[in-house]
């Protein structure tokens, strides 16, 4: 027999021994329990050594306060709330994008919390299955994990709700909540005309990327009074055409300014000059007489920054109303 | 030498080059031995102390066990990790041996007959119908690609007479097919996300290497190099044309057969595992011919050791180069893999 093959055999024998990797995970008394997608994580302490995995759950730790109990956080898409600067600065980044299994093992983390359940695979933070075989639970935002009939902001204020219980931040927690509620009402008191309303959150080559049904923007729209031109369309951004938009004829234009990610195209002003020297686009009502307004692309994903993009929306709505 | 040996494959082999031969091998397992055990090492955390407590506590020594979670990254991610950068590395490069034997053709590499498209084609689907967030999904669903895009081949393949030129341009039809395929599936109805997803899993990562796919990775390497190998002076006959090996008494047909379903298969189970990492089957093959000649009964084997390492040392450069972002392997295995090539050309002046 060949050498290699002699080698094969040899590997065959070593990989089947190490398959029978030594279990025996314990299961002492419980203290918290949370439902977080479809799972069921147990606490017996509060955690101490949490592991964000994207910015929007960083923000949220943040916003309770979690910084001292975080042993890391990645994948920032832009740079963190200036509210929480100071705190994030304390924070090891353990990836400055999508975190791999082996920095999030070596950081030893007693929690892992995701805005997107597509973050736990192999090839990435390492399945939940895993992990939490590991003894670490794995959380994922509510609002990545729709049931059908609770609201985006509803699913929002749960996480808070969930993540305070987890973290022993429970009156934290509730005021988060109940400040961001009462935002939401406050828009929502205010009467407006049921205009018609198209979000351009970013052009790639060319190409709008506008607010479907499914994400943060629809429901904003919907409480300050507004309907969402595309709302027929059952996706988060989907791509649509310059003609398409032309066609729906907007009543106001809301532009997502990115300046902070910093791509060329990300800026507002760079947006609206594109779309004042398109054909179509430059014709519009809504353009022609400025009904446009400038509102902070990261606040328009689902965070705690959510709640800014809706108070912006609605002050522009009422700018708009008021010059009559 | 080269092509006297060639013809007269049973006894061809002087006690001389034999001695030179044992030599060879003995040194490049060693080799290969050495590089799995320094290549474990490299990477975030796991000292010498920590490997040594990891695999000691398994082996039932008396060590105080490490913590879990540095334990699993040890034993569950960097072992399986580098295990499996040579088992795919040996592959692709016994797979790329064979091919340029079968097609004649020194261009040939493991995804020329459309397996990888087929097995992009499979993943994409799996990501587009939602099932992305199991790993198995993708695995399974580049699989069934890969098994489907090798099926249609030899579907088209069944009434020929398996002449190298039709199975080459038979497999770049079918690799075409597929390829078209999957572009359509992600402009109808990918995402940004599946796009990216499939770019980089299309340049091969072994991130999401564990004990499975290692596993399964060597049962199919074994048997595949060890047909592959008893081939080998089939091989060496078809490196001269069909009419040629008939002449020495091959069964081109039945071989052929038997070599392309080996292939395929050892090239869908690695591309499965890791996605297409390129440069490892179409360049080893080429360089360690430079070394030992063309012989296969020596080629295969040698082959299939330089790849493991090749592949073994750029997934461990990939993991500390730009560490904590993971570049995809198959960006490394060229960058590291043509300056290395060229080495070898310039040593030996000709090809």
């Amino acid at each position: 027999m060949s050498h290699p093959a002699r080698l094969g055999l040899a590997l065959v024998a070593v990989l089947t021994a190490g398959c029978a990797t030594p279990g025996g995970a314990e299961t002492p008394q419980a203290q918290v329990q949370v439902e977080s997608c479809g799972r069921q994580l147990s606490f017996t302490g509060t955690p101490r050594r949490a592991v964000a995995l994207d910015q929007s759950s960083t923000e949220t730790l943040l916003a309770l306060g979690m910084q001292d109990r975080m042993a890391g956080t990645a994948n920032l898409k832009t740079k963190v709330s200036p509210q929480y600067a100071d705190a994030y600065a304390k924070i090891p980044v353990l990836s400055p994008k999508i975190l791999t299994s082996e920095p999030l093992r070596a950081a030893n983390p007693d929690v892992v919390v995701s805005g997107f359940k597509d973050l736990f695979t192999a090839d990435r933070a390492g399945t939940r299955d895993e992990l939490e075989a590991l003894g670490v639970p794995t959380f994922v935002s509510a609002v990545n994990c729709p049931d059908g009939t609770t609201p985006p902001f509803e699913r929002l204020f749960r996480d808070y709700e969930n993540l305070g219980k987890i973290f022993g931040a429970t009156e934290r927690a509730k005021q988060l909540a109940t400040e961001q509620r009462e935002a939401l009402a406050e828009v929502q008191a205010v009467k407006r005309d049921p205009v018609k309303v198209v979000w351009v959150y970013s052009v790639f080559k060319g190409a709008p990327y506008v607010a479907g049904r499914d994400g943060m923007p629809s429901q904003i729209t919907k409480i300050a009074g507004a309907t969402n031109i595309f709302d027929d369309l059952a996706t988060e951004w989907p791509e649509a055409s310059w003609e398409e938009i032309a066609r729906r004829d907007p009543d106001v234009i809301v532009i997502g300014d990115l300046t902070e990610r910093g791509n060329l195209g990300d800026k507002a002003s760079e947006k609206l000059a594109m779309m004042r020297e398109h054909p179509a686009i430059s014709q519009l009502k809504a353009l022609r007489d400025n009904k446009v307004i400038e509102i902070n692309g990261t606040a328009m994903d689902p965070s705690v920054r959510t709640v800014d993009a809706l108070r912006a929306f609605g002050a522009g709505l009422d700018e708009i109303a008021g010059r009559g | 030498m080269a092509e006297a040996a060639v013809l007269d494959p049973v006894v061809s082999v002087t006690p001389v080059r034999r001695d030179k031969g044992v030599l060879l091998t003995v040194l490049s397992l060693a080799v290969l031995m050495v590089s799995l055990v320094l290549a474990v090492r490299i990477g975030v955390a796991a000292s010498w102390p920590e490997i040594g407590r990891s695999l000691g506590a398994r082996l039932g020594l008396p060590v105080v066990p490490l913590p879990r979670l540095l334990d699993s990254l040890i034993w569950d991610l960097r072992l399986p990790r580098v295990l499996l950068a040579a088992l795919v590395g040996a592959a692709l490069a016994v797979c790329g041996a064979a091919l340029q034997s079968i097609t004649r053709n020194s261009l040939a590499d493991p995804y020329l007959l459309g397996v990888s498209s087929g097995a992009s084609t499979g993943a994409v689907v799996v990501v587009v119908l939602g099932f992305a967030g199991s790993q198995l999904g993708v695995t399974g669903g580049a699989l069934a690609g890969a098994l489907g895009a090798f099926g249609l081949l030899m579907l088209l393949l069944r009434r020929t007479g398996l002449d190298s030129v039709r199975i080459v341009l038979t497999g770049v039809v079918v690799g075409q097919l597929f390829a078209a395929l999957t572009s359509l599936i992600l402009l109808s109805s990918g995402d940004a996300d599946s796009i990216r997803a499939l770019t980089t899993w299309l340049l091969g990562s072994l991130a999401s290497a564990r004990w499975t796919s290692v596993v399964v990775c060597a049962v199919v390497l074994a048997v595949g190099l060890l047909v592959v190998w008893l081939c080998s002076s089939a091989l060496d006959g078809f490196a001269f044309g069909a009419d040629t090996a008939s002449s020495l008494g091959v069964d081109v047909r039945t071989t052929r057969t038997v070599l392309l379903v080996t292939t395929s298969v050892l090239t869908a189970v690695a591309v499965a595992a890791v996605g297409a990492v390129g440069f490892v089957g179409l360049i080893v093959p080429h360089g360690v011919r430079f070394l030992v000649g063309p012989l296969h009964r020596r080629l295969v084997p040698l082959s299939a050791v330089v790849g493991a390492v090749f592949l073994v040392w750029t997934d461990a450069l990939t993991r500390v180069m730009f560490s904590p972002l993971e570049v995809p392997v198959g960006v490394f295995t060229a960058l590291l893999g043509v300056p290395l090539f060229l080495l070898v050309l310039r040593r030996k002046g000709e090809l």
